[in-house]
């Protein structure tokens, strides 16, 4: 196996007396989609958030590309290229799509003007559009707050913008969760895109078909440890649901 | 392929036939700010019908101008705080106190008169404001303590201190060039306050729509903590804005000495809630993430010229509170509606429009 | 469409506000804004600016300049005024109510300075009249109108002498100082009681035209001197709260009030005897001058630049004498 481009080595992190993750494990590599999934509870989104550097853990080692990493916020993370789309989407509801993507990151002009605030509005909107049509995510209007769109096109606009920022990982919390048929397509489809540009993409997802669907590998965690990983193609629902619960014991694939 | 939303429905089908033109037109039309000034276009036309000579009258609307142009320094700042989902009741006392230590400062540099004096004054009454601004923004940004508490806070505060500086008496010291250029000069016929109003209307414009202070501004109003998420720096933003509108609030203050000659330390006790309700009637929405500086000073002219209009009418004064009040409930019941209405996605008909359209088939 | 609705709410309110005002009875006439007439024949337009409205003092005010422009006849009188004592609010109504060219203009400015310059503009086309309150520099008035406050004053604290024969501590709640009227009936009873060395004054405090804010001011007074005998109120708002305080402390009797201004409320006081004494101005008798003299100006008739009114004292006993009933404000006219 060549070198994972993020890596998790027995994370441990506990709030109080709760232990939420007890040496996990975690590994992704670049250009593959890694299911992560588990039951209420199992420590999914501590684990994300750890490596996403909204929390620090308390024991175990993190390694980027190889090279031991620690973040302190997620700034961090995301000056090494890891995007994050949490559940609630993070999106300014009443700013246009665009200006939803460059949040943070605007194009200032160059020189006085850019000092003084002036941003590169047309460049913006041009590499903008340009950004989400690379990645096939039809937006309808570019113009219009993105609070009045459907959930569909704001997941959409999420998972864009990460991806757009995202030079070597993205996690995805439940992408899926509150999404139709169609719309859950659309995110699939968005999600083999931006791993075929060579993201390493970690999706969480309570949603087994789905898991199967379009991950490469799927992780298991049972309270607060990796429990099994198997290969999507080898493996089905049943055996995912027997790990998650604790039916069959931890098998780790080659 | 594609991330599409539901099948299009046959309205949408209808909409998407008609052509661009018009479309733009239409979308300009429906923004809140052109809606009000229709609206005050109405207002000046009844009025006018029924007092032309009196009403419509170069000198009447330049009163009107004058008499709106301190609350719309107040107003630039006030929108920008408005649209943080913040607010502020402290600005009628800062504009006080900051004219008070103005004042105070003036009388006692050299023989209270000339430039050089009032330039002194004039950056006195600025720091003063941004003083007050900071501690509003410090406050609210960092001890987390809810806008509105902070600001009756330092309401209380800087009036109450400037009673103890000027033991209740008004102030009344100010440079006649000050008073003579400032508060009753014209520059090209136009009042020097009118255009200090509009010098600063327009900054704040471009300040809103076009700078990235006014993008983060609105984006922290719209969603903080997505903002915190992607490294915008919202403590500092909100600080920033505070303090702007402190610092207007200042300026506010030193116009209102120059206009008025006297500190006023009794009135203005009332302005914070005439101009946020020039905010509000103007379009933007008192639960932050949108609005506009103009819609905001036309909001602010609405309430005056009905004040104008009433007065020469002879009007009764109590009827002039009920329809300013009854224009601000108003103003907050459409932008609930537009709220409403963006919730459910621009494809969905408003209430309103679905109550008057009862009978159409695709709704 | 929602544009449409915007622009007939907005119609439909200001129309509506419209007919209400020609239709409201009372005291608001709709004022023509035609024809500035000057001279001796046809209509006068005169224009009052109160000085704070809802206030009984220029209630009865207007009752006096309406029955001077019956009795003069020929004369239209509108009504304005600020809803609170505030110069920032009282200007732009000066300013509308100049749009109109009114022949004259009867004001109590609210603050010296802040009224001098559009006062100044007014006189140049209409006579102006000050009435209670002045201005820096009255000389661009055609008469000043106000009650004798430093006489006032000095007979609050006679009045006061009578009730609390042996002397005492007395207090004194002002409302806002910077205004002449208050200011002169301080200075009055001030030196009045400096004069006199039964009586210890225990200084003035400021209540800013708040009945709550000068009950508290009573309330905490008499902590740090519960020996007050006297308390001398100098408008309307101060001696309604003064009233309150002394019966939230439980002390009727034992501290005498004495008030300036006879509202209904103070009238009340008098008559449960939370209030002692009362000393009246003649809002009326001012109001009725006022027109007198702007008439006068606008024929070209001499007219006098300072008038000074008097004022009656009314006790309990005098509140029913004939005197006393017709020196009580009106509520309405």
């Amino acid at each position: 196996m060549s070198t994972p481009v993020y890596e998790a080595r027995g994370i441990v992190r506990s709030y109080g007396s709760v232990s939420a993750l007890q040496g996990a494990h975690f590994d992704v590599q670049p250009g593959e989609v890694c299911a992560l999934i588990g039951d209420n509870g199992a420590g999914k989104s501590t684990l994300v958030r750890i490596l996403s550097g909204a929390e620090q853990p308390d024991g175990g080692e993190i390694l980027f590309e190889g090279r031991p990493l620690e973040l302190s916020t997620p700034t961090d993370a995301r000056s090494r290229g890891i995007e994050t789309v949490f559940q609630d989407l993070a999106l300014a509801n009443h700013l246009d799509p665009i200006q939803n993507m460059y949040l943070g990151r605007e194009l200032m002009k160059p020189g006085v003007l850019g000092r003084l605030g002036f941003m590169e509005r047309s460049a913006m909107r041009d590499h903008g559009k340009e950004a989400f049509a690379s990645l096939g995510a039809t937006v309808r209007n570019f113009s219009g707050p993105v609070g009045g769109m459907s959930g569909g096109q704001r997941q959409a606009i999420a998972v864009a913008r990460a991806a757009a920022w995202a030079s070597k990982v993205i996690f995805l919390d439940e992408p899926t969760a509150a999404l139709g048929v169609v719309q859950t397509k659309g995110v699939l489809d968005l999600i083999r895109r931006i791993r075929d540009k060579g993201i390493a993409v970690v999706l969480i997802s309570h949603s087994m078909p789905e898991v199967l669907q379009v991950s490469d590998r799927v992780h298991v965690l049972r309270q607060g440890r990796r429990v099994a990983v198997y290969q999507a193609k080898q493996t089905n629902v049943e055996e995912l649901v027997g790990a998650m619960t604790g039916a069959l014991d931890g098998k780790e694939a080659a | 392929m594609s991330v599409q939303t539901q099948e299009p429905t046959a309205a949408e089908v209808e909409r998407e036939a008609r052509t661009p033109v018009s479309a733009r037109v239409m979308a300009g039309l429906r923004a809140q700010a052109m809606q009000i000034v229709l609206v005050w276009l109405v207002i000046v036309i009844v009025f006018s019908a029924m007092s032309p000579d009196a009403f419509l009258d170069a000198a009447n609307f330049r009163n009107i101008a004058i008499s709106v142009s301190i609350l719309a320094v107040l107003g630039v700042g006030t929108t920008f705080i408005i649209i943080t989902g913040g607010i502020d009741l402290s600005m009628g006392s800062v504009l006080v106190f900051s004219g008070v230590v103005s004042s105070m400062v003036m009388q006692r540099l050299g023989d209270g008169q000339g430039w050089g004096v009032a330039i002194v004054g004039i950056l006195v009454a600025l720091a003063s404001g941004l003083m007050w601004g900071l501690i509003n923004g410090f406050l609210v940004a960092k001890a987390k303590v809810p806008p509105m508490i902070v600001t009756l806070g330092t309401f209380g505060a800087a009036l109450g201190l400037a009673l103890v500086l000027t033991g209740g008496i008004d102030l009344r010291a100010a440079p006649d060039v000050l008073v003579d250029s400032v508060g009753f000069g014209d520059v090209v016929g136009v009042p020097s306050l009118v255009i200090i109003a509009t010098v600063v209307v327009v900054i704040g414009i471009v300040a809103l729509h076009r700078s990235r202070f006014g993008l983060h501004t609105a984006a922290i109003g719209s969603n903080a903590e997505a903002c915190r998420r992607v490294g915008i720096n919202v403590d500092r933003q909100l600080i920033k804005v505070y303090a702007m509108a402190g610092l207007l609030a200042g300026l506010a203050g030193v116009l209102n000495l120059a206009f008025f000659r006297s500190t006023t330390i009794a009135g203005n006790s009332l302005t914070n809630l005439d101009v946020i309700a020039g905010v509000v009637i103007g379009g933007t929405s008192l639960f932050g993430g949108v609005g506009t500086v103009f819609g905001t000073v036309v909001g602010l002219l609405i309430p005056a010229t009905l004040r104008n209009g009433f007065v020469i009418l002879g009007v009764e004064p109590y009827w002039q509170q009920v329809v300013v009040g009854a224009f601000l409930i108003t103003a907050v019941y459409f932008d609930q509606v537009r709220r409403a209405a963006a919730n459910r996605g621009t494809t969905r008909r408003s209430a309103l429009s679905r109550l008057t359209h009862r009978n159409r088939k695709d709704v | 469409m929602r544009r449409t609705r915007v622009l007939t709410a907005g119609a439909a309110i200001v129309l509506a506000s419209g007919m209400a005002a020609c239709s409201s009875g009372g005291s608001a006439d709709s004022g023509s804004s035609d024809a500035a007439v000057s001279g001796g024949s046809g209509e006068i337009d005169l224009a009052f600016i109160q000085g704070v409205i809802g206030d009984n003092f220029y209630i009865s005010m207007e009752c006096g300049v309406r029955a001077a422009a019956e009795e003069l006849g020929d004369v239209k009188v509108s009504v304005q005024g600020p809803q609170k004592w505030d110069p920032s609010l009282q200007q732009p109504i000066v300013s509308s109510v100049v749009a109109t060219s009114p022949d004259a203009i009867l004001i109590a400015p609210n603050d010296v300075s802040a009224l001098q310059r559009p006062l100044e503009e007014a006189a140049k086309e209409s006579k102006v009249v000050l009435v209670d309150t002045t201005i820096e520099d009255p000389s661009i008035a055609v008469s000043e109108i106000a009650s004798d406050n430093e006489g006032g004053g000095a007979a609050a604290f006679d009045a006061i002498k009578k009730l609390v024969p042996d002397g005492g501590q007395v207090l004194v709640i002002d409302n806002q100082p910077g205004i002449s009227t208050s200011d002169a009936r301080v200075k009055g009873f001030e030196d009045a009681i400096e004069a006199d060395s039964d009586f210890e004054y225990v200084g003035v405090q400021y209540a800013q035209n708040q009945p709550a804010k000068a009950a508290d001011i009573l309330t905490s007074t008499l902590q740090k001197y519960p020996d007050l005998k006297a308390v001398f109120a100098t408008n309307i708002f101060s001696a309604e709260g003064a009233a309150t305080g002394i019966e939230q402390a439980d002390v009727a009797g034992e501290v005498q009030v004495v008030g300036f201004d006879a509202g209904p409320a103070q009238v009340d006081a008098l008559k449960d005897g939370t209030v002692q004494a009362l000393i009246a101005q003649q809002p009326y008798d001012i109001g009725y001058q006022g027109v007198e003299q702007a008439v006068a100006a606008i024929k070209g008739e001499p007219t006098e630049t300072k008038i000074q009114t008097g004022f009656s004292i009314i006790t309990p006993d005098t509140l029913d004498s004939e005197e006393g009933q017709a020196a009580l404000y009106a509520s309405e006219c």
